[in-house]
């Protein structure tokens, strides 16, 4: 995320007195740059026919088309307010980076708001001969620091410092985000996902072309000037989310325990390491291979005439040159023969999670486990909750994350629960057996099936209501399941679930020896 | 006239309508020129009172098949005793949570989530709260539970229990995160500790609770003539009407009313601070003093200063982060509350090492705006930010709702949100930097550090050489103690 300063609206009182019940939702929202939409998504008509005319109607406001290039656009006519949201969603995130080089997708979404080679900069010609200079001067210090000549790093990072201010001396420093929001933007910001990137925000409806100009230009002609500076600022981020936050070294760890080969199994934000030795020149390959318009899906959604968005985006977007389509990343993850387990000592109250192995989105039984979620966890009647909160009282909250740390491939569908005072996690790992044998036992009620499908129908609605949570709704699908009405059509495959359906995937899944369990505990001295 | 003639005369006039102000070429974004945008549009929406005191807003819109509502209650937890911290907070979440004299608990919960609807309640610091969320087919049901909740709940001791539990975890955890330290002892340091608007919950605070008390201050604080309910979405205004005439016109309040009396408000203390978290690698960092209130005279330029000082271009996201990296997260707001002096605040998060320069590159920046005028490119800059984006306050029906609700609820003019965008229109340079000089304090500034102190260096000493730097002490007191 290319940072959240907060607006001058955006100030949140801290001063509440309830239980601050942390969400590993909201942690990893922070630190994975959880989508959003999805789970919006999962939260709430009781019958399939009532909602239809609703979904028709959505379905008749959006059109979509194909430019020359291959980037793809979908539009969608909302005219309640006259104001418009957009998104770029662009197929490829930390699942595509290779060993050694991660956290590249991610710093390349910072310094993809660093402007072009007209905005930003005083003088790009000038600029660009000192950037290659500290680029080289920086090739050489890497080189000098692995051979322990001290003198020779001494020398070169003095030049290093010169060279890094003289760049500085060109900069018109945010200059893209400053027209943004001088122009009325609300919401710019980006993130970076496992699975994808997303640049995203919203303008007053009459500056449509504002987006198609500025946003066309920066990925037509980006310039990653504040290379170094960026980079200590991504060093800051990962401390904050990973190195001082327990839970945030807790996630990282799980997924290194929970695959073994698997690219899911590496940070977004990058390892340190990585992130040291990174150059302008790896972000510039990733670029040359993840941004072809093929693998962009731009979004429209508001106050807008469908036709006129196409013949902007035909004016503007049209300009980029077609590319080869990039890799697909190797997943050649072992299958799991031996539950796996572990445990962190750092000073938090504790922590337990458990995880299981489930296949990627493509697969036919991809909305049975989003099923099993809600019954699990979803609300105060689902059955973890129901068991573990409220009956025994072992856990202060309980949560989950299904499509972990994202669904492109196969991946984690994830529990986890907070112990309440005097209790351990090993007594929620014994209540969450006990639970999910039971689902793997006995069929769910009709009542208990009923319910989990009209909160499907209800959450769908709800997000129909906001531009820019559609805006990342029909974006995900596009990307990823290269048809946007596959979020309705996930809904009529939920109506086809039984509850044998439910059944067998709860058999499947929850093997012992499919099973990851992490357990966070504080220093012996603070029990 | 010739066919054909008359078919070159229509190409002619289509060409003529794709024509003008069309690019057909991209441009610069400073080359574009815009359509002006259409009117914003204020739904029509329903205010009118029952017998009882209930004020009611009604706002139709129909877009989808869902309807929404909110009722507000004049209450909040600094009415609480302070032997009691935590009533308030309590009394919210266990009108919910304990289902009601007519539906337990269990059973309340499965009618609502089997029709995917919602009900919850909470009373923070300045108000309390309840809300419901329909489908359109399930209105009227919710609403009969929306009201059930609200006027006859049944604070079962079993859940008060488990809520008290609840609570008792989230004090032990309340040191586990950082940020959390943080924004909680900042706040005691500018407010004081045992202001209502900083204290927190202690185990000792919260034994002292009896369902008695829960029930007293349900009594106080949950009553007709001190609650507006405000409903937004897929209804009929005559059909909801009678639903909440039948609902609520019989409602009338029971026990003793709320001492509602404010808390007087200081800033308790001044200087530098700091908490111990060895295991830390990075400072997290608050500094400011006691704000001040939406109803100033100077709001407006201090909306302003926010522009400048804060977003994507602001100084400090300029300065401390792009130009220095020293932080992912840096800002420093005047943030005003609508009844009660809020916080100056700015801070951030640093690596140790880099703690001294940051606070002082933070407190350059806050300075400057004291000493010299914002220039006219920023000032354009942050009127344009705050007047172009005005049509945000417009998104949705449910914005305008919650907003009118708002502004009845501590008694502000229902133009309120207009009245601010004539201000910030009229904003001047030389207003800004009045503003900043009448509201920015220097000598009042708290600084609170919680870090490493081993790795902090320059040590915090530095920032003020005949100031000593005062440790602050986190342990949580042990229930008992």
């Amino acid at each position: 995320m290319t940072g959240k300063p907060q607006t001058a609206r955006g100030y949140v009182a801290v001063q509440r007195l309830r239980p601050a019940l942390v969400g590993l939702m909201a942690i990893v929202g922070l630190w994975l740059w959880w989508p959003i939409a999805p789970a919006a998504a999962r939260e709430p008509l009781h019958s399939a026919q009532a909602i239809q005319p609703y979904l028709d109607r959505v379905a008749d406001a959006v059109t979509e088309f194909t430019l020359d290039n291959g980037m793809a656009f979908i539009v969608m006519e909302r005219h309640q307010a006259p104001v418009v949201s957009f998104m770029i969603h662009a197929n490829v995130g930390a699942v595509d980076e290779t060993d050694g080089k991660t956290g590249v997708a991610h710093y390349l979404e910072h310094l993809a708001f660093k402007g072009t080679s007209r905005i930003g900069t005083r003088d790009f010609a000038a600029e660009q001969a000192v950037l290659d200079q500290l680029d080289a001067v920086f090739t050489n210090l890497l080189a000098a620091q692995a051979a322990g000549d001290t003198a020779q790093v001494t020398q070169l990072e003095s030049e290093f410092e010169t060279l890094r201010q003289q760049a500085a001396s060109f900069i018109e420093q945010n200059q893209y985000g400053q027209i943004v929001q001088q122009a009325g933007g609300v919401g710019l910001n980006a993130t970076t996902s496992a699975d994808e990137t997303r640049y995203f925000y919203s303008l007053p409806a009459n500056k449509l072309e504002l987006w198609m100009s500025l946003e066309s230009d920066r990925f037509l002609d980006p310039v990653f000037r504040e290379f170094y500076e960026e980079k200590d600022v991504i060093l800051e981020e990962r401390r904050m989310r990973v190195d001082n936050s327990p839970i945030g070294t807790m996630i990282e760890r799980f997924l290194e325990e929970a695959f073994v080969s698997h690219p899911y199994r590496r940070p977004v934000i990058g390892y340190q390491d990585d992130l040291f030795v990174a150059t302008r020149d790896d972000i510039q390959t990733f670029y040359d291979t993840y941004y072809g318009p093929g693998n962009l899906t731009a979004v429209v959604v508001g106050d807008v005439n469908p036709a006129e968005v196409k013949r902007l985006a035909e004016v503007y977007f049209g300009r980029y040159p077609s590319r080869a389509a990039p890799p697909e990343p190797t997943i050649d993850e072992p299958a799991q023969t031996t539950p796996r387990q572990f445990t962190l000592t750092l000073p938090s109250e504790p922590w337990y999670l458990e995880g299981y192995h489930r296949p990627s989105l493509g697969h036919p039984d991809h909305v049975i486990y989003g099923m099993i979620e809600s019954l699990l966890v979803g609300g105060r009647t689902s059955r973890i909750y129901k068991t573990v909160v409220d009956d025994a009282q072992v856990a202060l909250n309980i949560g989950s994350l299904n499509g972990f740390p994202g669904d492109r491939y196969d991946n984690i569908f994830l529990l986890y629960g907070l112990t309440a005072p005097g209790n351990s996690p090993d007594e929620i790992g014994a209540l969450f057996a006990q639970e999910l044998q039971k689902l793997q036992q006995e069929p769910i009620s009709a009542q208990e099936l009923d319910r989990v499908k009209t909160q499907a129908r209800a959450g769908l609605l709800q997000s129909l209501a906001s531009n820019s949570g559609m805006a990342s709704l029909l974006a995900e699908y596009q990307a990823k399941t290269g048809d946007w009405r596959n979020i309705f059509d996930n809904l009529t495959a939920i109506e086809a679930v039984s509850a044998a359906d439910i059944q067998r995937v709860a058999q499947t899944l929850f093997q012992p020896t499919n099973r990851t369990v992490g357990k966070l505990l504080p220093p012996p001295s603070a029990q | 006239m010739p066919i054909l003639a008359l078919v070159g005369l229509l190409g002619v006039l289509l060409l003529a309508w794709q024509a003008p102000a069309n690019a057909q070429t991209p441009r610069f974004y400073d080359e574009l020129e815009f359509p002006p945008l259409r009117d914003i549009e204020i739904p029509a929406y329903e205010r009118y009172t029952l017998p009882n005191g209930l004020v009611v807003y009604l706002l139709e819109d129909h877009e989808l098949p869902l309807v929404s509502g909110s009722a507000t209650f004049r209450t909040g937890s600094r009415f609480e005793p302070a032997d009691k911290v935590g009533l308030a907070s309590l009394t919210g979440d266990a009108m919910r949570a304990g289902g009601t004299t007519r539906l337990d608990a269990d059973a309340l919960n499965q009618q609502l989530e089997q029709r995917a609807a919602s009900i919850e309640t909470s009373i923070d610091l300045s108000e309390g709260t309840a809300s419901f969320r329909s489908l359109t087919e399930d209105t009227e049901a919710v609403f009969g539970l929306f009201a059930d909740v609200i006027q006859r709940p049944a604070f079962a001791n079993d859940r008060i229990d488990l809520l008290k539990r609840q609570y008792s975890g989230s004090i032990a955890r309340r040191n586990d995160n950082p940020d959390g330290i943080t924004s909680r002892e900042f706040r005691k340091l500018v407010y004081g500790a045992d202001s209502p608007y900083a204290r927190t919950t202690e185990y000792a605070t919260l034994a002292a609770i009896s369902r008695a008390d829960i029930q007293q201050f349900y009594q106080a604080s949950i009553r007709p003539e001190q609650t507006i309910l405000g409903i937004v979405g897929d209804f009929d205004s005559a059909q909801m009407k009678q639903w909440i005439a039948a609902s609520f016109g019989d409602w009338q309040p029971s026990g003793v009313e709320l001492n509602a009396t404010m808390p007087q408000v200081n800033q308790a203390r001044a200087g530098i601070f700091t908490v111990a978290q060895p295991q830390l690698t990075q400072s997290y960092i608050q500094l400011g003093h006691l704000g001040g209130q939406l109803d100033y005279p100077d709001h407006a330029a201090l909306a302003v200063m926010n522009e400048v000082l804060n977003g994507f271009s602001g100084r400090l996201f300029n300065e401390v982060r792009s130009r220095q990296g020293l932080a992912y997260s840096v800002y420093a707001f005047w943030s005003p509350r609508y009844d009660h002096p809020g916080l100056f605040v700015g801070g951030g998060q640093t690596r140790s090492e880099a703690t001294v320069p940051f606070i002082r590159s933070t407190l350059a920046e806050i300075n400057r705006m004291r000493t010299t005028p914002v220039t006219a490119d920023e000032l354009a800059q942050a009127q344009d930010a705050v007047l172009n984006s005005f049509v945000f306050n417009f998104q949705s029906p449910g914005q305008t709702l919650a907003r009118l609700m708002r502004y009845e609820y501590y008694d502000y003019p229902q133009d309120f949100v207009f009245q601010f965008q004539d201000q910030v229109r009229q904003t001047t340079a030389s207003d800004v930097l009045a503003a900043a000089q009448a509201r920015l304090a220097p000598d009042q500034i708290v600084v609170l550090v919680v870090g490493n102190p081993e790795a902090i260096q320059p040590s915090l000493d530095s920032l003020a050489p005949n100031t000593a730097v005062t440790p602050i002490d986190i342990t949580i007191p042990q229930p008992g103690a």
